[in-house]
């Protein structure tokens, strides 16, 4: 009996020798992590503010802003407003005795909303940007006509100037345009949390409905010249924003396929709690 | 990222020639003008020439100067465009003594049509009608509008019989 009970401990010896086998890491990794600043961005367009002030024929107001969802992805609006008079010259170079062939003010707002994503691999520390992005954007706006000639090669009665028309002076309203926008640009933070950006845009006119016989949509606002026989528009902005921290996270690295094992997440007690 | 290197010029090349356009130099619309045809009155289907046809625009104020023209059975004229009425002086010569001029009056409304950005606005005329200034002897018999609207120069618009 003794000896059964002998053999037993053995046993159970052998058994604790083998849950101790965990070998001690003597290469202990570095905990601390960097943590990329989340949050919104809100701004306004320079170039808008400073063309409004030089040029006495334009006004623009536009405000930017984006969200960060991950590590390059960020949601990306803006919200403008332009007016803007336009004349028209008798061929491109040519100005005539009375002025313009005509002359129209395009007024209304815009919104335009999407994504950009970050192409620019950031060195420690920074958060640059040189990103690429789609928009879909949408304007509401009249168009008023102010002054025009009758188009008229023969100068027989009017030998010096077309005749000025009267019948179609006045305010087209209820114009409206769609049009899907591609971006590239890029945002540098200058100072902690504060941006300044460029961009330039391409746009493709999704609704391109020409009114027959009265004045067409020459000029949109938030798309620019409208050509004709063409979808195509561009603009640019500059931007001055301000990122609004809300919460902090760490780059995640891509999970490697051959290392199944799990890492280990930050606790939800350790993340800041949004405001 | 090589993929949107590549897509970024594509993009800045998009850029650089979209700001390539055809010109702005109106070419191809016009505003129309009233195209005439003289017939014989006699034998109504056939041309026939104005002697020495020579004609003026009209205002109250006295008349201009003479419309360029080639042939004498058919006559290109510009209408007013800021007024619905344009009077012309239309003179036939058959000798050096028998000059007889005649006055039509043509009435209408101007149509303005938008064109496109280079051309703007052109005028399209409606309701087209002729009358004759009856004097003591009055050479153009009959008056036909064939075409009330006048939207291009293709065809004759008034038939004139005389």
């Amino acid at each position: 009996m003794l000896r059964y009970f002998t053999s037993l401990f053995f046993f159970l010896v052998v058994a604790v020798g083998f849950s101790q086998s965990e070998p001690i890491d003597l290469n202990k990794k570095d905990t601390t992590v960097y943590k990329q600043r989340y949050g919104l961005r809100v701004g306004v367009d320079l170039s808008r503010i400073v063309n409004s002030f030089f040029d006495e024929d334009y006004t623009g107001l536009e405000f930017v802003g984006d969200y960060r969802l991950t590590q390059n992805l960020y949601l990306a609006a803006e919200l403008g407003n332009e007016k803007k008079t336009i004349g028209t010259p008798l061929g491109a170079e040519v100005d005539s005795e009375g002025g313009d062939l005509y002359t129209f003010t395009t007024s209304g707002s815009y919104i335009k909303l999407g994504i950009d994503y970050n192409t620019y691999g950031n060195w420690y520390g920074e958060q640059n940007m040189i990103y690429i992005g789609g928009r879909y954007a949408f304007s509401t706006f009249s168009q008023e006509l102010d002054a025009y000639k009758i188009f008229d090669s023969s100068r027989y009665w009017n030998p010096d100037d077309f005749a000025s028309g009267t019948e179609a002076l006045g305010k087209y309203e209820g114009r409206n345009k769609s049009w899907l926008e591609f971006v590239a640009g890029l945002k540098a933070e200058v100072l902690r949390n504060i941006y300044i950006g460029a961009s330039a845009r391409l746009g493709i006119l999704i609704t391109n409905k020409r009114p027959e016989g009265i004045l067409d949509d020459l000029f949109i606002p938030g798309f620019n010249r409208v050509t004709d026989g063409s979808r195509f528009g561009v603009g640019y902005n500059v931007s001055l924003s301000y990122l609004i921290p809300l919460y902090k996270k760490k780059n995640e690295p891509k999970k490697e396929k051959v290392q199944p094992e799990p890492e280990s997440r930050p606790e939800p007690e350790d993340r800041p709690r949004r405001q | 990222m090589n993929k949107l290197k590549i897509l970024f010029v594509i993009f800045l090349g998009i850029l650089c020639f979209s700001a390539c356009e055809k010109d702005d130099i109106c070419t191809e619309d016009d505003t129309p003008q009233l195209v005439i045809r003289f017939y014989d009155a006699l034998n109504p289907t056939e041309f026939k020439d104005v002697q020495n046809l020579i004609v003026w625009g009209v205002l109250p104020t006295g008349g201009k100067d003479t419309i360029a023209n080639i042939a004498l059975d058919s006559i290109v004229l510009p209408l007013r465009v800021d007024e619905t009425s344009t009077t012309f002086a239309f003179s036939r010569q058959l000798s050096i003594d028998d000059i007889n001029v005649d006055t039509l009056t043509f009435n209408y409304d101007v149509k303005e049509i938008y064109k496109s950005r280079a051309c703007g606005y052109i005028a399209n005329f409606e309701n087209l009608t002729a009358t004759v200034k009856q004097d003591d002897s009055v050479w153009v018999q009959t008056i036909d509008v064939d075409n009330a609207l006048i939207e291009n120069t293709a065809s004759a618009h008034v038939k004139i019989f005389h």
